[in-house]
């Protein structure tokens, strides 16, 4: 297909402008990548461009490797069965309130959703003394109760819409086949929510591995330290070798670039049908 | 009879209140719970532990006496101003992305745009650190070779702020004049991967004829701009403003590792969180710290609802 010259050459404006916000705002991860394989004599002597390909620090990365890895297990544990967990119980709760009318339903549902709106800027001081009463500092099981409990009215909000969408016909076969509510999840609602469950797991792990504030305030030993907590101790120290800290934190991205790879087309959907509906 | 019994007329309809019960037990252990000791403990004096003293209303009266606390609202102000200049380079990139001829390249674009989602958020937040360090920054490096550095010493000398000198790297987290522009510099160009994504799928439902109709009426960029994209996507820059306004002002993580729990230098970067933060595990004042909370997390409710009020979320 041949363009008009004159619109062919509007685009290479565009071409221009795009490339110029992009690059910029990908500069940042030019300089993480080529500045963790520098020494910080290097790194002095040439910022800009990455060494030549005999002198790599590559024992950077193995550093980082030993550094990072134990603090990666312990957040994939945190988000993985935080994620799960929450999802859990809001298809079940969706279920529920999908399925079920009253009076006492309308005053629970209520409070999911006030609970969508609320601030929870206050709540960090008092849940703090309080996982302390519960012997929950300094434990990993925090984490995940209260990520299960900050993504859970959002989760529920945007399932329960969902479940009430599968056709009552299908529930209605389920009962008269003698399907308990629980076979009538397992069964007709999990298999029909597969692709939304799938966003908004996406959502919500990554919520929860990018927490650091939380993490920040309960954990005390470095064996328990989320990936976030260990990289602000580590950008914390008084000496820094840049190259090191750069390639712990490129490990750091490391499983959320994995996890992106295998999910691109779920989270993108997931955002734009997200988005529209408000 | 048992009132449970009579409730639940038969075993079907009491057993499905077993499905809510985890859901209710985890908002209301861990987050109305939280909620509810807040508001009870900021009558309190009360360190953290065991022991407490009802003050009654004394924590409230030391926030409306609390200069730090009201001028952090001024800063967190600024931010949240800020915050609607850094939306235009996102609009901007979506609506050039929008307007390509080629859908290969889109589909690029698109996918470039995406690739800082996959990073930390901290991890960009600490490269950033490392741009805006003094000695060894490369924002400093950059202004340097660029001239910039010397136009803004020339500036300086002519209005005589006495922040940036010839002789000194530009502090930008040290210097208190310069706390909050490092602020809001950080992350230049703010394209967020999440709102180009939003904005595009607004654009993506205008139809090819009203483009037509554009061109023949003679419409240029600018007009088609403001008359045909923009009011499409005021719905979604309205819901990304809103957002990042309630994010905005309840956030202080950002703050807490840029500067740290003082509001760096001068306290210039303190924000109401931070100070409430700071209030807890600095001071140990946990009844003060929720006083402050209570009255931070009314001023957001407020705001949320005249937000609701004044900018109607259609659809």
């Amino acid at each position: 297909m041949s363009l008009p010259a004159d619109i062919r050459r509007l685009d290479s404006g565009k071409h221009l402008v795009i490339l110029l916000l992009l690059g910029a705002q990908l500069f940042p991860f030019y300089m993480l990548l080529q500045t963790s394989v520098k020494d910080n004599h290097q790194f002095l002597a040439s910022p800009w461009t990455p060494p030549l390909p005999g002198k790599w620090h590559t024992e950077n990365f193995s550093y980082a490797l030993k550094l990072v890895l134990p603090y990666v297990a312990n957040t994939l544990f945190v988000a993985l069965v935080g994620t799960l967990g929450s999802l859990a119980a809001a298809l079940a709760g969706a279920y529920f309130f999908a399925r079920h009318r009253g009076v006492l339903h309308r005053v629970c549902w209520a409070a999911f959703v006030l609970l969508l709106m609320m601030p929870t800027v206050m709540n960090i001081v008092p849940l703090f003394a309080q996982l302390r009463d519960m012997g929950l500092l300094n434990s990993l099981w925090a984490l995940i109760l209260v990520g299960m409990a900050g993504t859970q009215a959002f989760n529920l909000y945007v399932l329960r819409a969902f479940v009430e969408e599968i056709p009552r016909d299908l529930f209605d076969a389920a009962q008269i086949d003698g399907a308990s509510h629980l076979a009538q999840i397992l069964h007709v609602v999990l298999p029909m929510s597969l692709p939304i469950l799938g966003t908004l797991g996406i959502v919500t792990f990554l919520g929860l591995w990018n927490d650091f504030l939380l993490p920040l305030l309960i954990t005390r030993d470095a064996e328990k330290f989320t990936v976030g907590v260990g990289l602000v101790y580590l950008e914390g120290e008084y000496v820094k070798e840049w190259g090191r800290i750069m390639a712990a934190f490129l490990v750091a991205s490391v499983p959320m670039v994995v996890l992106f790879l295998f999910t691109m087309k779920w989270f993108v959907r997931g955002i734009a049908s997200g988005a529209i509906k408000g | 009879m048992n009132g449970a019994l009579t409730f639940c007329r038969s075993r079907g309809r009491c057993a499905i209140w077993l499905f809510v019960l985890p859901s209710l037990a985890l908002i209301v252990g861990f987050a109305y719970g939280p909620a509810a000791s807040a508001i009870y403990h900021s009558f309190f004096d009360w360190q953290g532990g065991e022991s407490k003293r009802f003050i009654g209303l004394e924590n409230f009266r030391r926030v409306w006496n609390d200069g730090v606390f009201w001028s952090s609202f001024v800063t967190i102000g600024i931010l949240v101003v800020a915050n609607i200049i850094k939306l235009i380079p996102s609009v901007a990139l979506a609506v050039l992305i929008h307007r390509l001829r080629s859908d290969r390249w889109q589909y690029w674009y698109r996918v470039l745009v995406v690739i800082p989602m996959v990073v930390p958020g901290l991890v960009v937040l600490f490269v950033w650190k490392f741009f805006l360090d003094p000695n060894i920054g490369p924002v400093n490096q950059l202004l340097d070779v660029s001239g910039i550095k010397s136009l803004l010493v020339h500036v300086d000398s002519w209005c005589g702020w006495g922040v940036f000198r010839e002789d000194l790297p530009i502090g930008w987290l040290s210097q208190p004049a310069l706390v909050i522009p490092a602020l809001i510099l950080w992350g230049l160009p703010w394209i967020s991967s999440i709102g180009v994504l939003i904005y595009l799928a607004g654009l993506s439902s205008i139809g090819q004829e009203v483009y037509e109709a554009a061109e023949i009426d003679g419409a240029g960029g600018w007009t088609r701009f403001w008359r045909i994209e923009l009011p499409l996507i005021l719905t979604q820059i309205r819901l990304t403003l809103v957002l990042l306004i309630i994010g905005t002002l309840q956030g202080f993580g950002l703050q807490l590792l840029l500067l740290n729990d003082t509001g760096g230098p001068g306290g210039r970067g303190m924000v109401p969180g931070l100070w409430m933060y700071n209030r807890a595990y600095a001071a140990g004042e946990f009844g003060y710290a929720c006083a402050l909370g209570l009255v931070l997390f009314v001023v957001i409710l407020a705001l949320t609802w005249v937000n609701n009020r004044l900018v109607r979320v259609d659809r």
